[in-house]
Protein backbone atom coordinates (compact mmCIF):
# COMPACT_ATOMS: atom_id res chain seq x y z
CA UNK A 1 0.00 0.00 0.00
CA UNK A 2 2.43 2.50 1.02
CA UNK A 3 4.55 4.06 -1.66
CA UNK A 4 8.16 2.36 -3.18
CA UNK A 5 9.00 6.47 -2.89
CA UNK A 6 9.33 9.92 -5.13
CA UNK A 7 12.07 10.54 -7.57
CA UNK A 8 14.44 13.54 -6.86
CA UNK A 9 12.95 14.97 -10.47
CA UNK A 10 9.40 14.76 -9.24
CA UNK A 11 10.20 16.22 -5.39
CA UNK A 12 12.00 19.14 -7.55
CA UNK A 13 9.72 19.67 -9.70
CA UNK A 14 6.72 19.69 -7.07
CA UNK A 15 8.32 21.15 -3.91
CA UNK A 16 11.01 23.58 -6.10
CA UNK A 17 8.01 26.85 -5.62
CA UNK A 18 7.53 26.01 -1.86
CA UNK A 19 10.73 25.45 -0.96
CA UNK A 20 12.59 28.09 -3.22
CA UNK A 21 14.44 26.05 -4.58
CA UNK A 22 17.78 25.97 -7.05
CA UNK A 23 19.52 22.92 -8.27
CA UNK A 24 23.30 23.65 -7.86
CA UNK A 25 25.13 20.23 -8.56
CA UNK A 26 24.43 16.61 -9.43
CA UNK A 27 21.77 17.53 -11.95
CA UNK A 28 22.87 14.18 -13.52
CA UNK A 29 21.20 12.53 -10.51
CA UNK A 30 18.03 13.72 -10.49
CA UNK A 31 16.81 10.20 -10.98
CA UNK A 32 17.85 9.38 -7.45
CA UNK A 33 14.55 8.15 -5.19
CA UNK A 34 13.89 9.28 -1.36
CA UNK A 35 12.62 6.13 -0.25
CA UNK A 36 12.10 7.49 3.47
CA UNK A 37 9.89 9.97 5.04
CA UNK A 38 12.61 11.52 7.13
CA UNK A 39 15.40 13.59 7.08
CA UNK A 40 18.87 14.00 8.04
CA UNK A 41 21.13 16.80 9.54
CA UNK A 42 24.61 15.08 8.86
CA UNK A 43 26.59 16.52 11.48
CA UNK A 44 28.82 13.71 12.43
CA UNK A 45 29.30 12.36 9.33
CA UNK A 46 30.89 15.71 8.35
CA UNK A 47 32.46 15.28 11.61
CA UNK A 48 33.83 11.89 10.53
CA UNK A 49 31.74 9.58 12.35
CA UNK A 50 29.36 7.55 9.46
CA UNK A 51 28.42 4.42 11.49
CA UNK A 52 24.66 3.84 11.17
CA UNK A 53 25.15 7.12 9.03
CA UNK A 54 21.25 7.26 7.86
CA UNK A 55 22.56 7.68 4.44
CA UNK A 56 18.94 6.64 2.93
CA UNK A 57 17.02 10.20 3.91
CA UNK A 58 17.34 13.23 2.57
CA UNK A 59 20.30 15.37 4.24
CA UNK A 60 20.21 18.71 5.12
CA UNK A 61 22.44 20.98 6.09
CA UNK A 62 22.04 24.30 8.37
CA UNK A 63 23.88 26.66 9.76
CA UNK A 64 25.95 24.01 12.12
CA UNK A 65 27.15 21.99 9.12
CA UNK A 66 27.85 24.52 6.75
CA UNK A 67 30.06 26.89 10.08
CA UNK A 68 31.71 23.26 10.57
CA UNK A 69 32.73 22.65 6.85
CA UNK A 70 33.94 26.15 6.57
CA UNK A 71 36.37 25.07 9.17
CA UNK A 72 37.69 22.15 7.46
CA UNK A 73 40.74 22.18 5.21
CA UNK A 74 40.26 21.83 2.05
CA UNK A 75 41.51 18.51 1.81
CA UNK A 76 39.91 16.96 4.76
CA UNK A 77 36.23 18.88 3.63
CA UNK A 78 36.69 16.83 -0.12
CA UNK A 79 37.26 13.63 1.77
CA UNK A 80 34.32 13.78 3.86
CA UNK A 81 31.59 15.01 1.27
CA UNK A 82 33.43 12.18 -0.91
CA UNK A 83 32.54 9.33 1.88
CA UNK A 84 28.95 10.90 2.49
CA UNK A 85 27.98 10.95 -0.99
CA UNK A 86 29.58 7.85 -2.26
CA UNK A 87 27.00 6.38 0.30
CA UNK A 88 24.97 4.68 -2.71
CA UNK A 89 21.59 5.69 -1.92
CA UNK A 90 21.84 9.24 -0.60
CA UNK A 91 18.97 10.97 -2.35
CA UNK A 92 20.13 14.55 -2.42
CA UNK A 93 21.77 17.15 -0.08
CA UNK A 94 19.51 20.29 0.88
CA UNK A 95 21.59 23.76 2.20
CA UNK A 96 19.43 26.18 3.89
CA UNK A 97 19.67 29.82 4.52
CA UNK A 98 21.11 30.45 0.86
CA UNK A 99 24.33 29.76 2.27
CA UNK A 100 27.14 29.82 -0.65
CA UNK A 101 28.28 25.84 -1.29
CA UNK A 102 31.34 24.92 -0.99
CA UNK A 103 33.45 24.45 -4.53
CA UNK A 104 34.38 21.20 -2.76
CA UNK A 105 30.35 19.70 -2.25
CA UNK A 106 29.74 20.92 -5.92
CA UNK A 107 32.43 19.22 -7.51
CA UNK A 108 32.01 16.01 -5.66
CA UNK A 109 28.27 15.91 -6.12
CA UNK A 110 28.61 16.48 -10.03
CA UNK A 111 31.06 13.77 -9.93
CA UNK A 112 28.91 11.44 -8.23
CA UNK A 113 26.20 12.77 -9.58
CA UNK A 114 24.02 13.76 -6.10
CA UNK A 115 21.31 16.79 -6.52
CA UNK A 116 22.47 19.68 -4.29
CA UNK A 117 19.91 22.32 -3.74
CA UNK A 118 19.88 25.39 -2.33
CA UNK A 119 17.25 27.12 -0.21
CA UNK A 120 17.13 31.11 1.52
CA UNK A 121 14.43 29.53 4.03
CA UNK A 122 15.68 28.45 7.32
CA UNK A 123 16.66 25.03 8.45
CA UNK A 124 13.31 24.54 10.84
CA UNK A 125 11.01 26.02 7.60
CA UNK A 126 13.00 23.73 5.42
CA UNK A 127 12.97 20.34 7.90
CA UNK A 128 8.76 21.16 8.28
CA UNK A 129 7.82 21.99 5.06
CA UNK A 130 9.76 18.62 3.69
CA UNK A 131 8.72 16.86 6.30
CA UNK A 132 5.18 17.27 5.69
CA UNK A 133 5.20 16.83 1.99
CA UNK A 134 6.58 13.30 2.50
CA UNK A 135 5.00 12.38 5.19
CA UNK A 136 2.11 12.79 2.82
CA UNK A 137 3.58 11.15 0.19
CA UNK A 138 4.74 7.89 2.21
CA UNK A 139 1.17 7.72 3.89
CA UNK A 140 -0.40 4.21 3.76
CA UNK A 141 -3.42 4.68 0.72
CA UNK A 142 -6.15 2.53 -0.46
CA UNK A 143 -8.89 3.15 -3.41
CA UNK A 144 -12.68 2.07 -2.07
CA UNK A 145 -15.40 2.17 -4.57
CA UNK A 146 -17.74 5.05 -3.18
CA UNK A 147 -18.77 8.28 -3.10
CA UNK A 148 -17.72 10.60 -0.74
CA UNK A 149 -19.59 13.89 -0.09
CA UNK A 150 -19.45 16.43 2.79
CA UNK A 151 -22.55 16.92 4.73
CA UNK A 152 -23.07 19.76 7.10
CA UNK A 153 -19.21 19.69 7.42
CA UNK A 154 -19.04 15.89 8.27
CA UNK A 155 -17.14 13.62 5.68
CA UNK A 156 -19.33 10.72 4.66
CA UNK A 157 -17.84 7.75 2.51
CA UNK A 158 -21.06 6.42 0.76
CA UNK A 159 -20.90 2.68 -0.06
CA UNK A 160 -22.95 -0.04 -1.54
CA UNK A 161 -23.86 -1.98 -4.98
CA UNK A 162 -24.02 -0.73 -7.98
CA UNK A 163 -27.41 1.17 -8.72
CA UNK A 164 -28.66 1.15 -5.48
CA UNK A 165 -28.65 5.56 -5.66
CA UNK A 166 -25.20 6.51 -4.59
CA UNK A 167 -24.64 9.45 -7.38
CA UNK A 168 -28.53 10.01 -6.80
CA UNK A 169 -28.30 10.97 -3.31
CA UNK A 170 -25.52 12.57 -3.95
CA UNK A 171 -26.54 14.73 -6.89
CA UNK A 172 -29.60 15.86 -4.26
CA UNK A 173 -27.40 16.38 -1.56
CA UNK A 174 -25.45 18.90 -4.01
CA UNK A 175 -28.54 20.80 -4.84
CA UNK A 176 -28.98 21.37 -1.07
CA UNK A 177 -26.09 22.96 -0.67
CA UNK A 178 -23.75 20.58 0.64
CA UNK A 179 -20.50 18.87 -1.40
CA UNK A 180 -18.79 16.31 -3.11
CA UNK A 181 -15.43 15.24 -3.51
CA UNK A 182 -15.45 12.30 -5.48
CA UNK A 183 -18.00 9.91 -6.99
CA UNK A 184 -17.50 6.72 -7.78
CA UNK A 185 -14.08 5.92 -6.72
CA UNK A 186 -12.53 7.16 -3.25
CA UNK A 187 -8.55 7.84 -2.56
CA UNK A 188 -7.80 7.41 1.12
CA UNK A 189 -5.01 8.18 2.75
CA UNK A 190 -4.21 7.84 6.40
CA UNK A 191 -2.72 10.91 7.34
CA UNK A 192 -0.45 11.31 10.70
CA UNK A 193 -0.76 7.78 11.76
CA UNK A 194 -4.88 8.83 12.32
CA UNK A 195 -6.74 10.90 10.19
CA UNK A 196 -8.74 9.28 6.97
CA UNK A 197 -8.25 11.74 4.00
CA UNK A 198 -10.65 11.13 0.71
CA UNK A 199 -10.03 12.50 -2.58
CA UNK A 200 -11.06 11.80 -5.96
CA UNK A 201 -9.25 11.63 -9.56
CA UNK A 202 -8.07 15.03 -10.97
CA UNK A 203 -9.78 13.76 -14.24
CA UNK A 204 -13.18 12.92 -13.18
CA UNK A 205 -13.66 14.56 -9.75
CA UNK A 206 -15.96 17.43 -11.36
CA UNK A 207 -18.12 14.94 -12.36
CA UNK A 208 -21.39 13.05 -11.71
CA UNK A 209 -22.38 9.72 -13.52
CA UNK A 210 -26.70 9.82 -13.37
CA UNK A 211 -27.94 7.09 -15.05
CA UNK A 212 -30.62 8.70 -17.79
CA UNK A 213 -28.70 11.98 -17.56
CA UNK A 214 -25.33 11.02 -18.57
CA UNK A 215 -22.45 12.32 -17.16
CA UNK A 216 -22.97 15.87 -15.71
CA UNK A 217 -20.31 18.68 -14.43
CA UNK A 218 -21.47 19.27 -11.16
CA UNK A 219 -18.99 22.64 -10.66
CA UNK A 220 -20.58 24.01 -14.19
CA UNK A 221 -23.82 22.75 -12.91
CA UNK A 222 -23.45 24.50 -9.20
CA UNK A 223 -20.79 26.00 -8.96
CA UNK A 224 -17.19 26.04 -7.23
CA UNK A 225 -19.14 25.64 -3.36
CA UNK A 226 -20.21 22.32 -4.39
CA UNK A 227 -16.91 20.80 -4.72
CA UNK A 228 -13.89 19.99 -2.45
CA UNK A 229 -10.62 18.37 -3.11
CA UNK A 230 -10.30 16.52 -0.12
CA UNK A 231 -12.44 15.94 2.78
CA UNK A 232 -11.67 13.93 6.26
CA UNK A 233 -13.73 10.69 6.67
CA UNK A 234 -15.74 10.43 9.65
CA UNK A 235 -18.54 8.32 8.56
CA UNK A 236 -19.16 5.65 6.68
CA UNK A 237 -22.97 4.93 5.37
CA UNK A 238 -23.85 1.86 3.43
CA UNK A 239 -27.05 2.02 1.24
CA UNK A 240 -28.37 -1.23 0.53
CA UNK A 241 -31.94 -2.35 -0.76
CA UNK A 242 -34.46 -3.18 2.12
CA UNK A 243 -33.91 -6.66 2.76
CA UNK A 244 -37.88 -7.49 4.56
CA UNK A 245 -35.39 -10.49 6.23
CA UNK A 246 -33.24 -8.00 7.97
CA UNK A 247 -33.09 -6.62 10.98
CA UNK A 248 -31.86 -3.27 10.93
CA UNK A 249 -30.73 -0.99 13.41
CA UNK A 250 -33.58 0.73 14.80
CA UNK A 251 -31.95 2.31 18.20
CA UNK A 252 -28.50 3.22 17.64
CA UNK A 253 -27.63 2.78 20.84
CA UNK A 254 -24.73 0.75 19.90
CA UNK A 255 -22.54 2.07 17.10
CA UNK A 256 -20.96 -0.19 14.44
CA UNK A 257 -17.84 0.68 13.27
CA UNK A 258 -15.97 -0.41 9.69
CA UNK A 259 -12.01 0.07 9.40
CA UNK A 260 -10.31 1.45 6.80
CA UNK A 261 -6.55 1.42 6.88
CA UNK A 262 -7.09 0.11 10.42
CA UNK A 263 -8.57 2.90 11.19
CA UNK A 264 -12.28 2.79 12.94
CA UNK A 265 -14.73 4.46 11.25
CA UNK A 266 -18.34 4.83 12.83
CA UNK A 267 -20.77 2.78 10.17
CA UNK A 268 -24.51 2.72 9.10
CA UNK A 269 -26.24 0.55 7.04
CA UNK A 270 -29.36 2.39 5.67
CA UNK A 271 -32.19 0.72 3.93
CA UNK A 272 -33.68 2.22 0.69
CA UNK A 273 -37.26 1.96 -0.34
CA UNK A 274 -39.54 3.34 -2.22
CA UNK A 275 -40.63 6.93 -0.61
CA UNK A 276 -37.48 7.19 1.83
CA UNK A 277 -35.91 10.14 1.05
CA UNK A 278 -32.37 9.47 0.85
CA UNK A 279 -30.87 12.97 1.06
CA UNK A 280 -32.94 13.66 4.15
CA UNK A 281 -31.58 10.40 5.30
CA UNK A 282 -27.97 11.39 4.72
CA UNK A 283 -28.62 15.20 6.07
CA UNK A 284 -29.58 13.53 9.02
CA UNK A 285 -27.57 11.06 9.64
CA UNK A 286 -24.92 13.55 9.53
CA UNK A 287 -26.38 15.96 12.04
CA UNK A 288 -26.87 12.73 14.38
CA UNK A 289 -23.57 11.91 14.14
CA UNK A 290 -22.28 15.62 15.19
CA UNK A 291 -24.79 15.10 17.99
CA UNK A 292 -23.32 11.71 19.22
CA UNK A 293 -19.64 13.42 18.71
CA UNK A 294 -20.60 15.96 21.22
CA UNK A 295 -21.48 13.12 23.89
CA UNK A 296 -25.31 13.22 23.38
CA UNK A 297 -26.93 9.86 22.33
CA UNK A 298 -30.65 10.32 21.79
CA UNK A 299 -31.45 6.94 22.36
CA UNK A 300 -29.37 6.28 25.29
CA UNK A 301 -30.93 9.29 27.04
CA UNK A 302 -34.28 7.93 26.07
CA UNK A 303 -33.68 4.72 27.43
CA UNK A 304 -32.65 6.48 30.39
CA UNK A 305 -35.76 8.29 31.05
CA UNK A 306 -37.66 5.24 30.29
CA UNK A 307 -36.03 3.37 33.03
CA UNK A 308 -36.33 6.27 34.98
CA UNK A 309 -40.27 6.70 34.53
CA UNK A 310 -40.42 2.92 34.78
CA UNK A 311 -38.51 2.62 38.35
CA UNK A 312 -40.81 5.58 39.85
CA UNK A 313 -44.28 3.36 39.20
CA UNK B 1 -36.20 -3.82 34.51
CA UNK B 2 -39.15 -3.78 32.38
CA UNK B 3 -39.43 -3.17 28.45
CA UNK B 4 -36.67 -0.70 27.58
CA UNK B 5 -35.23 0.04 24.30
CA UNK B 6 -33.00 -2.65 24.29
CA UNK B 7 -36.16 -5.61 24.90
CA UNK B 8 -38.73 -3.27 22.94
CA UNK B 9 -36.16 -3.48 20.10
CA UNK B 10 -36.41 -7.49 20.18
CA UNK B 11 -40.39 -7.45 20.78
CA UNK B 12 -40.36 -5.55 17.85
CA UNK B 13 -38.11 -7.58 15.70
CA UNK B 14 -40.08 -10.75 16.25
CA UNK B 15 -43.55 -9.37 15.91
CA UNK B 16 -42.20 -7.60 12.39
CA UNK B 17 -41.60 -11.11 11.22
CA UNK B 18 -45.08 -12.03 11.17
CA UNK B 19 -48.15 -10.77 8.48
CA UNK B 20 -50.67 -10.59 11.37
CA UNK B 21 -51.11 -6.95 13.42
CA UNK B 22 -50.03 -7.50 16.62
CA UNK B 23 -51.46 -5.59 19.72
CA UNK B 24 -49.93 -4.45 23.23
CA UNK B 25 -52.25 -4.01 25.81
CA UNK B 26 -51.34 -2.50 29.35
CA UNK B 27 -54.46 -1.06 31.56
CA UNK B 28 -56.63 0.25 28.99
CA UNK B 29 -53.54 1.10 26.56
CA UNK B 30 -53.11 -0.44 23.63
CA UNK B 31 -50.59 -0.06 21.16
CA UNK B 32 -49.11 -1.01 18.01
CA UNK B 33 -46.53 -4.46 18.50
CA UNK B 34 -44.48 -3.99 15.80
CA UNK B 35 -43.54 -0.49 16.72
CA UNK B 36 -40.86 -0.16 19.07
CA UNK B 37 -41.85 3.43 19.63
CA UNK B 38 -45.50 2.71 20.39
CA UNK B 39 -44.05 -0.36 23.06
CA UNK B 40 -42.15 2.35 24.92
CA UNK B 41 -44.82 4.58 25.80
CA UNK B 42 -46.45 1.89 27.86
CA UNK B 43 -43.46 1.78 30.55
CA UNK B 44 -44.14 -1.16 31.16
CA UNK B 45 -42.18 -1.98 34.52
CA UNK B 46 -40.93 -5.40 35.46
CA UNK B 47 -44.11 -7.37 36.88
CA UNK B 48 -46.00 -5.40 34.76
CA UNK B 49 -49.21 -7.21 33.40
CA UNK B 50 -49.48 -7.35 29.63
CA UNK B 51 -52.22 -8.31 26.97
CA UNK B 52 -51.00 -9.78 23.21
CA UNK B 53 -53.54 -9.80 20.57
CA UNK B 54 -53.03 -10.52 17.02
CA UNK B 55 -54.96 -10.23 13.99
CA UNK B 56 -53.72 -11.89 11.01
CA UNK B 57 -53.46 -14.95 8.57
CA UNK B 58 -50.61 -16.33 11.30
CA UNK B 59 -51.65 -14.80 14.79
CA UNK B 60 -51.87 -17.59 16.70
CA UNK B 61 -48.43 -18.02 16.01
CA UNK B 62 -47.71 -14.60 16.81
CA UNK B 63 -48.96 -14.56 20.18
CA UNK B 64 -46.99 -17.80 21.12
CA UNK B 65 -43.71 -16.40 19.71
CA UNK B 66 -44.50 -12.94 21.85
CA UNK B 67 -44.87 -15.62 24.73
CA UNK B 68 -42.08 -17.59 24.38
CA UNK B 69 -39.81 -14.44 24.50
CA UNK B 70 -41.46 -12.81 27.60
CA UNK B 71 -41.46 -15.95 29.47
CA UNK B 72 -37.36 -16.31 28.19
CA UNK B 73 -37.36 -12.65 29.84
CA UNK B 74 -35.84 -11.85 26.42
CA UNK B 75 -32.83 -13.80 26.50
CA UNK B 76 -29.83 -12.27 28.17
CA UNK B 77 -31.05 -9.04 28.18
CA UNK B 78 -33.19 -6.89 30.81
Amino acid sequence: MTMNGISIAEFYEKMKTQLQLTLVAGKNGLGRMIKWPEINRPGLALAGYFDYFPWRRVQILGKVEVTYLRSLSSGVLRARIREMLSKKGVPCIMITRRYRVPQELIEEADGLDVPVFRSPLVTVDLIDRTTVFLDDIFAPTISLKGNLVEVFGVGVFMEGKSGVGKSETALGLLARGHRLITDDVVRIKLREGKYLIGSGSELTRHHLEIRGLGIINIQKLFGAVSFREESQIDLAITLEIWDPNKDYDRLGIEEDTIRILGQPVPHLIIPVRWGRDMVLMLETAALNHRLKASGFNPAQALDEELINSMRRK
Amino acid sequence: MGLHLRPARMLANLTNKFDSDVFITKDSEEVNGKSIMGIITLAAAKGAILKVTAVGPDAPEAVNAVGKLIENKFGEED
